[in-house]
């Protein structure tokens, strides 16, 4: 034991010194390569967000902030937006949850079955699976004619559409991180809490969930993020009451021509989802357990 | 009120006992399990030794209840719980890889059950206190499993099933995980931990050493039945099988031809005064199969001499290989039969000689030290049994 401990406490070689130039050579071209093309945009796009309206252009302006805020329109877009991606997060969720622990300890041999059927869901432009629902949902789709009686409006152009879209084109980025934080678990943990007497439901709360939540936290950051910025699928699939941030920003800046507000809105959503994520990074960092 | 004291005496005679009554259980095509049978009295630290898919981990974990028998019943203090899912059997399993909750501190995997159970939060923290400190883990309460060693590990897993207070602890392989000096220690706490607490062990395992240590009770297991059931010591000096001969420690296997039949005793005359004695069993028979173990036969320099015992076993033979293992040197003698034998010769002197291969030297056992294995006349051509036996040994 107590040679077990030394071990421990050995310290590790340090990882310093010339290893970390080597480290920066090798990632000098990508990181400078990153910098102009990620960063620079996005330093375009603050500098816009302080631009004057079109007649007076380029002059420099504090207005868009306040106006961009003040604005109960954005404040009703923003809380739909949200209402829609925490909807289809949690629809995502209570199906990728069950689903990635069916995969690790159910599935046997049908395991890479699912998880290629996974990538290969997600290797379909986003477009044509957006269009692929509209087909299925549509007044004359799939849906409505094994229906029988009169089409159901809701189907499409709906919240409903966009949620079951957002649902369907992130599943895959939704599924694989908690597929991936499950894997790490070992199954004798489910035993031994049957043998203490926990049901499903005790083992699913205190024990899968926990130990799948770096996963999840991870699934958060990969889902949650892009769809509080998505158009596409409101665009195709949605309706008047979907309209969702990400068609605002766009349309503020192509229909309206109006580059300082929409730029301003991008940035403050930029930003709420930045902290967002930087949130669920601290917390999947933290719920990362040894599990040796 | 005698119907309550009734049921209170049935309860205490039957008090961690475990009955395992004709189960047999099949995977497949594969019969892990065939009629199996045999009680655990309660507080009996009974083992169930035996090769890789002989069987012992099945049988575990049907008395755990993980596996449902396809014949037979599973009998716990008196009562049937063949059809009665684990949580409801009051044993509890510790497991090769324990299957600790990595997310949870030690307080917390030990309070797991209890909670569970929904006690009141002072009876589970005086009984977790209790445990851990029974278990010897005070002031680890707040470390996470992934903060311990092995040994430490292990012991958590035991705090948490005994906390349970479990009729009866079932252990699978428990101490695989452990380096072996490590695992010697655990061995003589667990016989301790078992002691102290008199609840019922049942052990799984295959290595021999280990469950030698610790048990009071052996099943040796092989192909899915129970090949013999005894104490350590009954398993080592009268082992009803040759498998069982050959599993426990190092054993020589000898095919006896039945010469004649003298003063109770079988012999085997080999010529020039030479013979082979073992005790008659009574069963007429052309031919018994014997085991001797190899500290029991002892060794002289030449050949036999006419003035030999009469109630000891002497052959002459020639040394084919000498191992030195430290306390005893190993010697391989090729028998006039054919047959090859180990011995054991002590080393209990510094500096005494080892005889050298090629020696000529003779080896002799009391008759009473050759044990006849029952229903052996069905075996002809134990050669190639001792053979086997011995370069296992060897390898050992």
């Amino acid at each position: 034991m107590a040679s077990a401990t030394e071990v421990l406490e050995t310290p590790l070689p340090s990882r310093t010194g010339s290893s970390a130039r080597g480290a920066f050579g090798i990632l000098f071209t990508p990181v400078t390569l990153l910098l102009i093309l990620f960063l620079a945009p996005m330093l375009l796009m603050v500098k816009v967000s302080f631009e004057a309206a079109p007649p007076l252009d380029t002059a420099f302006s504090l207005d868009n902030y306040p106006s961009v805020l003040t604005n109960s329109l954005n404040l009703q877009i923003a809380i739909r937006t949200v209402f829609i991606a925490t909807t289809a997060m949690a629809v995502m969720l209570v199906v990728g949850i069950p689903l990635a622990y069916y995969m690790v300890f159910k599935a046997g041999r049908l395991e890479l079955v699912i998880l290629l059927a996974l990538v290969l869901a997600d290797e379909l432009a986003p477009i044509v699976k957006v269009y692929a629902w509209q087909v299925i949902l549509g007044r004359e789709g799939i849906v409505n004619w094994l229906i029988p009686g009169p089409p159901v409006s809701w189907l499409i152009f709906s919240q409903f559409a966009v949620i079951l879209t957002l649902g369907a084109t992130y599943i895959t980025y939704t599924t694989i991180p908690i597929y991936a934080a499950m894997k790490a678990i070992d199954p004798t943990v489910f035993e031994s809490a049957t043998d203490l007497g926990a049901g499903w439901w005790v083992q699913a709360r205190r024990i899968l969930i926990p130990l799948a939540a770096p996963g999840i936290f991870i699934a958060l950051i990969l889902v949650y993020v892009p769809m509080l910025t998505d158009f596409v699928t409101s665009d195709i699939v949605g309706g008047t009451n979907s309209y969702m941030m990400g068609q605002r920003v766009r349309d503020l800046i192509l229909q309206d021509v109006n580059w300082g507000a929409g730029s301003a809105l991008n940035f403050i959503m930029l930003v709420l989802t930045g902290v967002f994520a930087l949130v669920a990074y601290r917390l999947a960092k933290l719920n990362q357990i040894e599990t040796s | 009120m005698a119907i309550d004291s009734d049921t209170t005496v049935a309860a205490t005679q039957h008090e961690g006992e475990i009955r395992v009554e004709a189960v047999t259980k099949r995977f497949g095509d594969v019969t892990a399990v065939d009629d199996v049978s045999f009680t655990i009295p309660g507080g009996e630290f009974f083992s169930m030794l035996g090769p890789s898919g002989c069987g012992k981990t099945t049988t575990l974990r049907m008395i755990a209840g993980f596996e449902s028998p396809d014949a037979g019943r599973i009998v716990l203090q008196g009562g049937d719980v063949t059809n009665v899912p684990p949580p409801k059997r009051n044993v509890n399993m510790v497991f090769q890889s324990y299957g600790l909750f990595p997310h949870m501190s030690v307080a917390d995997n030990v309070a797991f059950g209890p909670k569970i159970r929904k006690l009141g939060r002072s009876d589970i923290d005086e009984r977790v206190r209790e445990v851990i400190h029974t278990v010897r883990l005070e002031g680890m309460e707040d470390r996470r499993p992934g903060q311990l060693s092995g040994g430490q590990q292990q012991r958590v897993a035991l705090a948490r099933a005994l906390v349970n207070r479990p009729a009866a602890l079932l252990l699978d392989e428990p101490l695989g995980a452990l380096d072996l000096k490590l695992r010697k220690e655990m061995q003589l706490e667990l016989k301790d931990l078992q002691q102290r607490t008199g609840t019922t062990f049942v052990y799984v395992t295959h290595d021999q050493e280990e469950a030698m240590t610790m048990s009071d009770r052996i099943a040796v297991m092989h192909g899915g039945v129970v090949e013999q059931l005894a104490t350590p010591r009954e398993l080592y000096q009268r082992p009803t099988s040759a498998f069982v001969a050959g599993f426990i420690g190092t054993s020589n296997l000898l095919t006896l031809r039945v010469d004649r039949r003298e003063a109770g005793y079988l012999v085997m005359d080999l010529g020039g005064g030479q013979r082979i004695l073992a005790p008659d069993n009574g069963v007429a028979s052309p031919a018994a199969q014997i085991t001797v173990r190899p500290e029991w036969i002892k060794l002289a320099a030449g050949e036999v001499g006419t003035d030999a015992a009469t109630d000891a076993s002497h052959v002459s033979g020639t040394v084919a290989e000498v191992v030195y293992l430290g306390s005893v040197t190993q010697l391989i003698v090729d028998l006039p039969t054919g047959e090859r034998l180990a011995v054991h010769r002590l080393n209990d002197s510094v500096g005494a000689e080892d005889p050298r291969t090629g020696d000529r030297v003779t080896i002799h056992w009391a008759a009473d030290h050759s044990y006849v294995i029952d229903g052996s006349a069905d075996v002809v051509g134990g050669g190639t049994a001792t053979e086997s036996t011995v370069s296992a040994a060897v390898r050992d």
